[in-house]
């Protein structure tokens, strides 16, 4: 007797015990909300502003990351009739996404106060969480210390000028004053994607490689921004391997003045703030012989956007309660220190004035509040960055000439086709 | 009850057989039909239709170029990968079963890499490649060439497999007992003689499980080749698995790329069956 009553109250424990997992504590007065979050690095600060938000707002968040590919994690999502409240997304995703998934938001106050929303069809879908742009990105204290001179990165302007700052930082004794990133993405989508975004209308251009009425290899601004990725390629720290250099040495030496200039983004700040980073250091435009202004830009926008989800799964109250965080972010103290504060990140809304913390986005932050950015070009093929990448790569370890990349990079256009916008 | 009647076996085997019926048709059965009927669709993964455009993701896949280059790559991967895993693990096993002092202690250390997984594995392999070996050979890495990578990724998967392979070589090398190789060399063979003509025959199942094990996982690597080479350079070390990957989820071609997998399934099958039926054809006993 005495063991079966013991027995019973065991099982009872264990399944109170289950029912304490399981439950959560959520509470039916309060909606909740599920964000994904796609930006690895800022994860733990979500977090945390996710628990904040809870406590004064009212409104349990929960805040989900994964390291696959967004689209391929989306959609395990919608399979299993369990989409998120909020996705952060890339760009290109909203436009292949935003038409089934997402809700309609251009009666949204914060569409005015920002360049960088996605709109298609004249309906804004995508909320831009921050901008990022591309260009080089120098150790000024390095170059000065090598050249013995003040460096004022506007005076860069042409092919010329750069391979003379970077004769006189080896004539200072600089060992090795580049450095080169060798993934696809950033050769593929980030450097060779400069040449799309360069000329005027990008899909003309396209189109004109597409039907073989421009020739890649004999276009001007292909040559130009190649000229001074040859004095990059040259200058390599890891020109006999470049191909097994890897991102975070790479980024070390960077921060730590070892080499002078690195072809990447603000993102990339995420990497040197790890390492003993010297002062001085920046963002600049590719300089090249275009002569058209381009070396006087970044090339960049919006980055990562939100969208809200429009399926039966999501109920009325959980999207206001989203519109309500979106709005948060941009228009509340909390939300705007939020962004720039905590998370380091370049804000996409003119309304938010804080000064932003790391001297890449600092850099960022200059040119896009002087008008100074060239927009993404945000329709590029799923596979644009792997194969032209994978050529690019060839390209940089050697394996063929410049005429022998434009020829592949031509080629895959033949077949390739940009997104729908 | 009568134990011959059909709702009494039915019902015994629902009780002992059935939780692994219905877990093996959900997690196998009805992912595999499911998929086969994805190849059929020009879905990218993410849409909510499914448009059928019948055999053209297949069409496609013939004429898929870099498919068949990656196809060809992870067919001379195996080869070489396999051959050298086998003589591998059967020397280690022929070695840990003299009597060596210490050989549990070997047998445990050769096979430690196989409980490392496949992931951390690369990376620490990259670590070695690209930073130790360079820093003391001062030499530039094996990773950078086009060669020097497909030469990693099958050194890297024979240390990682010997060790599992070994094992089972082990088991083989026990089991052949002590009587007839006594009687081999009463007989008056050498004892190379004796390896080769008794205990290599003896131990044919063994081979053919080791060689069956080792082709079927060199055909669908994806793990180490993500994490050592993520398929550079220049993409000229993506394996058939990889490639069906960036297909489905990363281009989101995800019928064509479903398509492309079933392809590979068929091709793993194919070389893994023939194999184990002309090994078994062979196979003696004492």
């Amino acid at each position: 007797m005495k063991k079966r009553v013991l027995a019973i109250v065991l099982a009872l424990a264990l399944a109170l015990a289950l029912t304490a997992c399981t439950g959560g504590g959520a509470s039916s007065d309060k909606v909740s909300i599920t964000i994904f979050n796609s930006k690895m690095e800022i994860q733990s600060q979500m977090e945390e502003m996710a628990a904040k938000y809870a406590e004064e707002k009212g409104v349990n968040v929960e805040v989900y990351y994964s390291s696959d590919t967004v689209a391929a994690h989306l959609s395990t999502r919608y399979a299993g009739n369990d989409p998120y409240t909020i996705s952060m997304v890339d760009a290109k995703d909203v436009y292949s996404l935003a038409a089934e998934h997402a809700v309609d938001l251009s009666d949204q106050d914060w569409v005015k106060n920002t360049t960088q929303a996605i709109a298609i069809d004249g309906k804004t879908y995508g909320f831009p969480v921050c901008v990022e742009a591309r260009g080089i990105i120098y150790n000024g204290n390095a170059i000065e210390k090598a050249t013995g001179k003040a460096f004022d990165p506007t005076t860069i302007k042409t092919t010329a000028d750069f391979q003379a700052l970077v004769d006189a930082c080896k004539a200072g004794g600089m060992e090795n004053v580049t450095g080169v990133m060798k993934e696809d993405w950033s050769l593929g989508a980030h450097f060779l994607a400069e040449v799309y975004e360069q000329h005027d209308d990008p899909d003309a251009f396209i189109a004109g490689i597409k039907d073989g009425s421009i020739k890649l290899i004999e276009d001007k601004k292909f040559n130009d921004l190649m000229n001074t990725f040859d004095v990059l390629k040259e200058n390599n720290y890891a020109k006999a391997a470049a191909i097994s250099a890897e991102r975070e040495v790479t980024e070390q030496k960077l921060a730590e003045g070892e080499i002078a200039f690195m072809y990447g983004g603000n993102w990339d700040w995420s990497v040197i703030n790890a390492y003993d980073y010297t002062d001085k250091m920046g963002m600049m435009p590719v300089p090249n012989d275009s002569g058209d202004g381009s070396s006087d830009k970044l090339v960049g926008g919006g980055s990562k956007y939100f969208f809200i989800d429009s399926s039966a799964n999501t109920s009325d109250e959980q999207r206001q309660a989203a519109k309500d965080f979106l709005n948060w972010l941009v228009f509340d103290e909390a939300g705007q220190s939020f962004i720039v504060n905590d998370c380091a990140l370049v804000p996409a809304f003119s309304n938010i004035t804080l000064a932003v913390q790391d001297p890449l986005g600092a850099s960022v932050k200059s040119y896009a509040d002087n008008d100074a950015l060239i927009g993404n070009y945000n329709y590029l093929p799923d596979d644009h960055y792997a194969k032209v990448g994978a050529s690019f790569q060839k390209y940089l370890a050697g394996e063929t000439d410049r005429a022998g990349f434009a020829d592949e990079v031509t080629a895959y256009w033949a077949t390739a086709e940009v997104g729908a916008h | 009850m009568k134990q011959n009647k059909l709702s009494y076996k039915i019902q015994q085997y629902l009780l002992f057989a059935g939780p692994g019926t219905v877990l093996f048709f959900a997690v196998v059965m009805v992912p595999f039909v499911y998929g086969l009927y994805l190849t059929f669709t020009s879905w990218d993964g993410v849409s909510a239709t499914k448009p059928f455009v019948g055999f053209d993701n297949f069409v496609q896949a013939f004429t898929d170029g870099d498919y068949w280059l990656a196809l060809g790559r992870t067919a001379i991967y195996s080869v070489f990968a396999v051959v050298l895993i086998n003589v591998v693990a059967f020397a280690l096993a022929y070695l840990v079963t003299q009597g060596i002092k210490g050989q549990n202690f070997f047998r445990a250390g050769f096979f430690v890499p196989n409980l490392i997984g496949g992931i951390v594995l690369g990376y620490v392999w990259k670590f070695v490649f690209n930073r130790a070996f360079v820093a003391i050979f001062s030499a530039t890495s094996l990773l950078a060439t086009t060669e020097g990578a497909m030469f990693c990724l099958i050194m890297v998967s024979v240390w990682q497999y010997a060790g599992y392979m070994m094992l089972i070589y082990v088991a083989g090398f026990m089991s052949v007992s002590k009587d007839v190789r006594e009687a081999a060399k009463i007989d008056g063979c050498t004892s190379s003689q004796a390896m080769r003509n008794v205990t290599i025959p003896l131990m044919r199942s063994s081979f053919v499980q080791c060689i069956f094990l080792s082709i079927t996982r060199c055909f669908v690597v994806y793990d180490v080749n993500l994490s050592l080479t993520n398929g550079e350079p220049y993409n000229s070390s993506v394996m058939a698995a990889m490639h069906v990957y960036n297909q489905a989820f990363t281009y989101k071609n995800y019928g064509l790329g479903q398509a492309e997998a079933v392809i590979l399934f068929l091709v793993c099958a194919i070389v893994g069956v023939t194999q184990v039926l002309i090994g078994k054809r062979g196979e003696v006993e004492a």
